[in-house]
Order: structure tokens, then C-alpha cells, then sequence
């Protein structure tokens, strides 16, 4: 690890002065299981970590139904999948949470650091695009919410101006939704996806979201559209199928190769439906 | 330049001036000499650092230094109390629940934490709650079966 300053500010405040300062030579740090590791292997190599930690304000969890779930950004994967809130209301993104690393690196790593990482098999990715979520990002300009399909631009790449900081992810409430959230791993724990699904269904109707199938975590918006329009027959089940596979564009790397990713997200797409029906 | 750093390790309070690119783990090992918490992968595979932080089973390799203020950390060399192991320290001893013993301690601090937490883990939490953790010689049966002995108050399980 090269030699970097360590900054961590007591209030928002401080660390857009921090940002201001540094620009883009400032890397905000907030669980670090990403960011510590990145550091080691020098794939960055920042002037000034800011740990965003001890802002407070930063780590809870709120439901209420009307609005849905707030989750500060400093809230870690073992205390949101933990949370009965979120395995009563959420549950797909309380297993998706609880699939990340380990029991050691959900202690630490959070959700919106998660999806800042910006990797296309983020694990919480894929039930928080299905349920329509969105960041919140804050800079000295105000805030905005930044929805979910904006937010990822591209591998490792997000939506962020310079001088944003993520405070929380805000998830709607969608009464009576229903969903699977399925990880394909080689092992069970402490792994990456090879793919990852949430497949849910609304009272409105179907999303799809699907992980390590493209540059960014993706809804399958055709896939949902012919789920859409009639009722659930072997025969659209078998082209729901088809399109899902048509509508991703996997690569082959150490994990599978292109061809078992794509066998398999149909496979998964089929399984989540039938269990869903 | 140096960070001010004050913690606990093992109830001691600490005072130390840490470099920002330095781990927890590189604290631990280099600054105060407990060498008991091993450097496997340094990337949070591995879980042979793992020490408890504030109640939790951590990876110390993914902790920055100056993050440590005001933490409480307990290391495998804080569990026995006058040279009196803890039951979980004594049932791995007894069921010979290791064999080189590198990743020995980072199992024991994640089965610590468990106990702590679940005093009467079912094999499936104790599974779960050791999943971070590699071992490359003993294979498991025997470590899931030292922490059930320990969680069961000595007995034999069998």
C-alpha cells in the first residue's frame, strides 16, 4: 500500500471541504472491503482516504410503508440482512445481502458500497433494481436521488459527479410483491457471483434484474414486458426464456464461460417464475 | 505522518501513532507483538486474521489503522485468562481440532464470536459462522465438532 493521508470528518461538511481539496485524488472510504483491497493490490493509489464513518446520520435503517426503506450508507450487509424489517418486507434483498463474502466481510462491507463499486455482479443489485431503488447522493449543491438503472454506467463506472457523496439507498414499498433472489456461485460461501437474479413479482406485474450479464447489473425490460401482457403459460414461460437469453450479452471469464451463463440465466429466469406462479 | 490512535486490545488500553497505509493486522503483528493473528491471503478470503471488533468476527487485513480509534479488539492471545484456556480453546485442543495451526486462531475467534452471540448454535450456524475461515490441512468435521462440544458445556456430542 502506498503511503496516503486519512481523513475522517465528524459531519458532511467537512468532507465535501476534504473533496473540494483533494479532488480527484480523494477516495472516500467507507466498510473498506473493496477500497482497503484495492489500495493493497496499488490499483489506486489516492493522496487522501476519507472515511465517511464517523458522520453521523449515516447508519440507519427506516421502513415505513408508505415510503419504503431508507438504508444509511454505513449500514453493513450483516445488519441489513439481519434486520427484520428487511427480511419481512424485503426478503430477496435480505438473502442477496447475507450472500456477500463472509460473515467477517458483511460485518464491515455495506450496501452502498456495494453498488459504488460499480461491479457488474454486485450481489444487492439486482433486488434493489427490481424494487425500483434509488441512491441519494449529496454534494453541497443539494441532493438528488439518482434511480438505480442511472446510477450504473458502466464496469466500476457510476453516475457520480465529483464532490457527491452517497448517504443512503432509498427502496420504494411495493405491498404483496413477491420475488426470488437466486446466486450462482461455485461455492456456497465467501465468493462471487457467477450470476446473480431477483425475479419479482408486483401487483402490476413482473421485473427482472440480473447481475454478471452485462457491463452493469441490468433489468430485462423486454423479458418483463412479455411477462406483462398475459397470464403465465408453458408457452410464454419458454419465450420468456429465450428473450431473457437474448437479452444479455455475458462474457467468459475465470468464473463460467459466456455459454454456461447463458444456458444458465434461463434456467434461473424458468425456476423463479415456476416458483413464483 | 502519523495518526494518534487510542483502543483496546484485550481490555489494555492502547495509545499508538499509526501510519494510515498500515492494517490492523500489520498493527497487531508489527507494532505490538501479537503475533498470534495470521496474515493469510490480506485480501478477506481467508479469515486466518480474523479478531473480534466491537462484539464482531472481523477480517484485520481490511481494517486501516487509523480507523482503530475507539475500537475494542479482542485477539486470540486475549481469550485465556491465567494461563486457563476457554472452552473453545480447549475442546480444538482435545478433539485435535488442527493440524499445522495457522488458521487455528481465526477459527477460534470466529467460533468466540458465535458463542458470544448464540450460546447454542445449531451445526448449521456453527457452519455458517465458520464459512469465512479456510482450513488447508484438517478438513472440518473436527472443528465443527470442537465448537458443538464447547457450546454443549464439554460433553461429548457423540
Amino acid at each position: 500500500m502506498k503511503a496516503f493521508e486519512y481523513y475522517a470528518p465528524a459531519a458532511l461538511e467537512e468532507a465535501f471541504d476534504l473533496l473540494d481539496r483533494f479532488e480527484a485524488e480523494g477516495k472516500l472510504l467507507n466498510g473498506g472491503t473493496d477500497v482497503v483491497i484495492q489500495l493493497r493490490e496499488k490499483l489506486i493509489a489516492p493522496k487522501a482516504v476519507i472515511d465517511i464513518k464517523r458522520i453521523p446520520g449515516l447508519r440507519g435503517i427506516a421502513y415505513d410503508p408508505e415510503h419504503g426503506l431508507t438504508i444509511g450508507a454505513c449500514v453493513t450487509m450483516n445488519e441489513l440482512g439481519n434486520e427484520a424489517l428487511v427480511c419481512t418486507h424485503y426478503p430477496t434483498l435480505a438473502k442477496a445481502a447475507l450472500s456477500v463474502g463472509s460473515k467477517q466481510v458483511r460485518n464491515r462491507a455495506t450496501c452502498a458500497g456495494n453498488l459504488i463499486n460499480a461491479s457488474p455482479l454486485a450481489d444487492t443489485a439486482t433486488p434493489l433494481l427490481a424494487y425500483g431503488a434509488s441512491v441519494v447522493a449529496v454534494s453541497r449543491e443539494g441532493e438528488r436521488e439518482i434511480p438505480l438503472d442511472e446510477f450504473f454506467v458502466f464496469v466500476r463506472k457510476t453516475s457520480l459527479r465529483p464532490g457527491e457523496i452517497v448517504t443512503a439507498v432509498r427502496v420504494p414499498a411495493i405491498p404483496g410483491a413477491n420475488g426470488v433472489f437466486t446466486k450462482i456461485s461455485r461455492r456456497r460461501e465467501v465468493d462471487l457471483s457467477t450470476l446473480c437474479a431477483t425475479v419479482l413479482k408486483t401487483g402490476e406485474g413482473w421485473r427482472v434484474a440480473y447481475g454478471s450479464v452485462a457491463p452493469t447489473p441490468i433489468r430485462l425490460r423486454q423479458t418483463e414486458a412479455l411477462l406483462d401482457a398475459q397470464p403465465l403459460t408453458e408457452e410464454r414461460i419458454t419465450r420468456a426464456v429465450e428473450l431473457a437469453r437474448s437479452e444479455i450479452s455475458p462474457i467468459s471469464d475465470v468464473r463460467a464461460s459466456q455459454e454456461y451463463r447463458l444456458e444458465v440465466a434461463g434456467v434461473v429466469l424458468e425456476r423463479s417464475l415456476r416458483a413464483l406462479m | 505522518m502519523k495518526y494518534r490512535v487510542n483502543f483496546f486490545v484485550n481490555e489494555e488500553p492502547v495509545e499508538l501513532y499509526v501510519e494510515a497505509n498500515k492494517t490492523l493486522l500489520r498493527v497487531l503483528r508489527e507494532e505490538l507483538a501479537l503475533t498470534g493473528t495470521k496474515e493469510g491471503c490480506g485480501a478477506g478470503e481467508c479469515g486466518a486474521c480474523t479478531v473480534i471488533v466491537d462484539g464482531k468476527p472481523v477480517n484485520a487485513c481490511l481494517v486501516l489503522a487509523p480507523e482503530l480509534d475507539g475500537m475494542h479488539i479482542t485477539t486470540i492471545e486475549g481469550l485465556a485468562k491465567d494461563g486457563e484456556l476457554t472452552p473453545i480453546q480447549q475442546s480444538f485442543v482435545d478433539l485435535a481440532a488442527l493440524q499445522c495451526g495457522f488458521c487455528t486462531p481465526g477459527f477460534v475467534m470466529s467460533a468466540t464470536a458465535l458463542l458470544e452471540e448464540t450460546p447454542h448454535p445449531t451445526r448449521e450456524e456453527i457452519i455458517d459462522a465458520i464459512s469465512g475461515n479456510l482450513c488447508r490441512c484438517t478438513g472440518y468435521a473436527r472443528i465443527v465438532e470442537a465448537i458443538e462440544r464447547a457450546a454443549n458445556g464439554g460433553g461429548d456430542p457423540a
